[in-house]
């Protein structure tokens, strides 16, 4: 069977509506996360947080009475994956467990019908977490440097970086897709917490194995037909690689979105990044890495072909 | 045919070494469910038989993340303000303000406590020498030794928590070192919050508890074993009570070989039935020594001897004054099975711990012996002298959190407070005495900074829907590989199966964790499994369409592939390797499970699935990849 066969489709010569349509897509994300903000998980903020199962799907409102009654006014408080499961969280600290211990108590006082039962507990101190939150930055930053250095030796300096540059694209295109689907179905509340952070590092991983597959066409063409010009070049390889681009992408997306539906509420944040990471990783390696190696040869070209020019008259 | 037979070989090799890693993991899943079933009689039987088994197979198998079994993470650190709080003395208002001011700066700022300690102390220009240490010594000194105290609290803090978490008896719990000042404890199944707090942060107490005479010890536990077997109390059997540990002690006779399958199993029965207090803890006398008051028991026995000793009738046999309190380490290892010394003590200690004010393990160079040195506070020498002189040739235990670390004799009456331990096998030994001896005089003070607790149905959910996730995923994928690529899609398949099992297997091997995230790494492996073939396959095609043989566009998929799946797979690699290094916990177990497939693939693909091609080429199997 085959899906593709050999294509000669002018990938280049659309770039600069693609840039355009990236850049939009990215400005409405950054207006996104502008105006709903980012929910940071517990790891990142710092706190005292309970899974609490109860028999019987609880009444929220009165959930939040109880709270404010044990004295956690700002605490937030919603569903988690099934009716009768409910996340708690308050930032406030307190000593060791002490926090945990009053919602737990104070739940069991005012639901005793409901048998409130406590699947999973999480307190993370002040330090911790922006300890967490400083080394998750330095994760992303450090990955695209490591990346974006790797390319530039291992190719060229500039597809290095059209490289970097197509994978901040494509994590920012996803954290903006995040704060775009939070909270719009039951099922997509999506937090910035550690592993929210590994799909982003999975992101440029994959992303950039993606780009790399293109550009070691280029670079093996180039050897090869030393006399096609460069748009020609790069759009013959990207046609070529593009059947296993399809398919290897088109496995990862379904394998994500497996995750995403099946793969349990902990993983579902994480799949769903990684889902939009796979299509803008794809998509990105042509449009954005490709052609922005393309762009800035063109114009060191361009610079160097107007002073010949300039001599020969 | 001949260049692929060590290939061959090789990848057999490592199917097998694989299933060899991963029979553990197997093998307990198997017992725990076997034994799920039964009850009572039964169920002790059963795990009494295969209880080598069973700890056998939990030692190798794959372990579950707290967040799959259920259990409690916590981590603390070293509160080094309090530390140094407790190490000054003559504490004045003005020490309390620079403390409270130093509080206040720590809390906006990441630099280490000791640093703004010393800045705060120049600020006010007060020499440190106001208190700590003496009054000659000089500022850089005394913060030296804090810096030092602060980095020991770490491991003093660790060995109390281990301690403790060892008495406490949790299967599997792990105790590691974070940086200089965190320790993370992780107790898989325990869900009681409150108690674990109180097990970790209480502070330590050291005591030094003289031990019961052997020969009166001794009188007591044969009443006690007496007493079990239904007989009559005897007091005036000195002979018989010889005979009774002789008796006791011919089954093991010699001391590394318990074994008791059936032609011993009557003999041990008979045992069991005359000395049911000395089958349970043995007083492995040497022969032509005198005894020296320890009784052994088995790891898992050390419940059943103390649930013996507090039954009532039991209790009115045992002096008043008599307490228990087993060896904080095992003291020998026979037949797989840790062995713990049970020593009976006087209940009043002779001396607490925070006289103490120097313990130091260092090599005697007269004898090239680990040995421990012990100083002590001039109110704690005067007691010592008269401690020790009273009880020469008696031992004194060294008892932490009531768990004996040393037993040592007393050789002399000590005066001065300078008491040197001996008897330590090596300098680890001296080195943890050395700690715990500390550990009374000078507290480790813990904050709990982060906690997690998972119940375990939170658990046993993300396993199924892990499990099925996988399932699907691989399933769909093997299909559609099968479909695009026919038989080269079924080469790609066995690939990926053994590729999965190559990751379970490196997984055991090195005694890795799977988390939650870690699954979702699995998954993901699949799919990066699947690109290296997609590449070389793809490859394959474009050279086939140029008129090449199928061996000659296979050999040219292959190396022109090649470039591509090494660049791609190592940039994947490095992400792994820095989320690896920034990430924590389960994100950790995500980061190793996709590192550890990244290499899988690539091997699987590579080598795997090339091999059986050309294998299956040779032998004239007509080879598809459309």
């Amino acid at each position: 069977m085959r899906f593709f066969k050999a294509t000669h489709i002018d990938f280049m010569g659309k770039r600069k509506m693609w840039y355009m349509i990236s850049a939009i897509v990215i400005m409405v994300g950054f207006l996104s996360v502008a105006v709903k903000g980012l929910h940071f998980g517990i790891d990142f903020l710092g706190g005292t947080e309970l899974i609490v199962e109860f028999s019987q799907p609880p009444d929220i409102s009165k959930i939040r009475s109880v709270m404010d009654d044990a004295g956690f006014q700002k605490a937030e408080i919603k569903g988690y994956g099934l009716p009768t499961r409910v996340l708690v969280r308050t930032e406030q600290q307190g000593e060791g467990t002490s926090i945990g211990e009053k919602i737990r108590t104070s739940f069991e006082k005012s639901f005793p019908e409901l048998h409130p039962k406590v699947l999973q507990e999480q307190k993370i101190g002040p330090k911790v977490g922006s300890e967490l939150r400083r080394n998750a930055l330095f994760a992303v930053i450090f990955s695209l440097i490591a990346m974006g250095v790797y390319v530039a030796f291992r190719f060229e300096f500039i597809y290095g970086l059209g490289a970097v540059v197509a994978l901040f694209h494509d994590v920012a295109v996803a954290l903006g897709c995040v704060s775009i689907f939070d909270g719009l179905t039951p099922y997509t509340n999506f937090e910035i917490d550690q592993n929210m952070i590994a799909a982003f590092l999975t992101i440029v991983g994959l992303s950039m194995n993606d780009t790399v597959v293109i550009f070691d066409r280029i670079r093996e063409n180039k050897k090869v037909h030393r006399s096609i010009s460069l748009v020609d070049l790069i759009n013959k390889s990207i046609n070529e690689a593009l059947g296993r681009t399809i398919i290897t992408s088109g496995t990862i997306f379904v394998i994500t979105l497996i995750l995403f539906f099946f793969g349990g509420e902990v993983n579902r944040g994480f799949a769903f990044a990684l889902t939009i990471g796979i299509t803008t990783g794809t998509y990105s390696s042509i449009y954005i890495a490709s052609a922005i190696a393309l762009d800035y040869t063109n114009r060191k070209l361009k610079s160097k072909g107007a002073t010949v020019a300039i001599q020969k008259a | 045919m001949k260049k692929n037979r060590g290939k061959l070989i090789f990848i057999i090799a490592c199917v097998l070494l694989s299933f060899y890693f991963l029979y553990p993991t197997y093998q307990d899943y198997k017992l725990t469910k076997d034994g799920r079933g039964l009850t009572g009689d039964d169920s002790l039987k059963y795990f009494e038989t295969h209880d080598n088994d069973i700890r056998d197979a939990r030692a190798k198998r794959i372990k579950l993340g707290l967040d799959l079994q259920g259990g409690m993470r916590v981590v603390l650190e070293v509160n080094t303000l309090k530390l140094l709080e407790d190490l000054a003395k003559n504490k004045d208002d003005a020490f309390n303000a620079i403390i409270a001011e130093i509080r206040e700066a720590a809390k906006t700022s990441d630099v280490d406590i000791i640093d703004i300690f010393q800045r705060k102390f120049q600020e006010k220009q007060v020499r440190m020498s106001r208190y700590f240490g003496n009054i000659r010594d000089s500022d850089d000194d005394i913060m030296k030794r804090l810096r030092d105290e602060s980095t020991n609290a770490v491991d003093r803090g660790m060995e109390i928590v281990r301690n403790r978490v060892d008495q406490y008896g949790v299967s599997e719990p792990s105790i590691q070192k974070q940086g200089s000042r965190r320790i993370i404890v992780e107790l898989p199944g325990v869900t009681k919050e409150a108690e674990v707090r109180q097990l970790l942060q209480g502070t330590a107490l050291l005591e030094f508890k003289l031990l019961i005479d052997p020969d009166i010890a001794l009188k007591v536990y044969e009443s006690v074993d007496r007493t079990l077997a239904g007989k009559p109390v005897n007091d005036s059997t000195a002979t018989d009570s010889s005979k009774a540990i002789a008796d006791a002690d011919t089954s093991k006779t010699d001391t590394s070989s318990i074994p008791l399958p059936e032609d011993q199993l009557k003999a041990s029965d008979k045992e069991k039935k005359d000395h049911p207090f000395f089958f349970l803890a043995r007083p492995n006398q040497q022969q032509g020594q005198a005894w020296n008051g320890e009784l052994f028991s088995a790891e898992g026995d050390r419940g059943k001897v103390m649930r013996v000793l507090e039954q009532p009738e039991i209790k009115q046999l045992l002096p008043h004054d008599m307490s228990f309190a087993w060896s904080a380490k095992p003291a020998f290892i026979a037949e797989g099975k840790k062995y713990f010394a049970l020593y009976g003590l006087k209940a009043r200690a002779e001396i607490n711990g925070g006289v103490v004010v120097k313990a130091q393990a260092t090599i005697d160079p007269t004898y090239n012996k680990a040995v421990v040195t012990m100083e002590m506070n001039s109110d704690g020498s005067r007691e010592w002298a008269r401690i020790t002189g009273a009880n020469v040739n008696k031992r004194i235990a060294i008892v932490m959190d009531n768990a004996v670390f040393s037993a040592p004799v007393v050789r002399s009456k000590i005066t001065g407070g300078h008491s040197q331990i001996e008897g330590m096998d090596n300098v680890e030994e001296a080195k943890l005495l050395e700690i715990v001896l500390k550990a009374g005089a000078l507290p480790a003070p813990v904050d709990i900074i982060q906690q997690a607790t998972v119940g375990p149905s939170l658990g046993e959910d993300s396993i199924q829907q892990g499990i099925w996730a996988t399932a699907l995923a691989l399933a769909l994928t093997a299909v559609f590989m099968v479909v695009y690529y026919s038989t080269g899609g079924m080469m790609a398949d066995i690939a990926l199966m053994l590729n999965i099992l190559f990751v379970m297997g490196v997984l055991a091997a090195f005694h890795g964790t799977l988390t939650l995230p870690g699954i979702a790494g699995l998954i993901l492996t699949v799919a990066v499994a699947v690109d290296a073939n997609v590449l070389i396959y793809e490859r394959i095609r474009e050279e086939s369409v140029t008129g090449k043989t199928l061996s000659a566009a296979i050999d040219a998929g292959y190396s022109k592939a090649f470039s591509a799946i090494f660049d791609s797979n190592l940039t994947a690699f490095i992400t792994g390797v820095i989320l690896f290094q920034f990430g924590s916990g389960p994100v950790q177990g995500f980061a190793l499970t996709l590192m550890i497939g990244i290499v899988a693939s690539v091997f699987s693909a590579v080598v795997v699935s090339r091999a059986i091609i050309e294998i299956l080429i040779a032998r004239g199997v007509h080879v598809k990849f459309d």
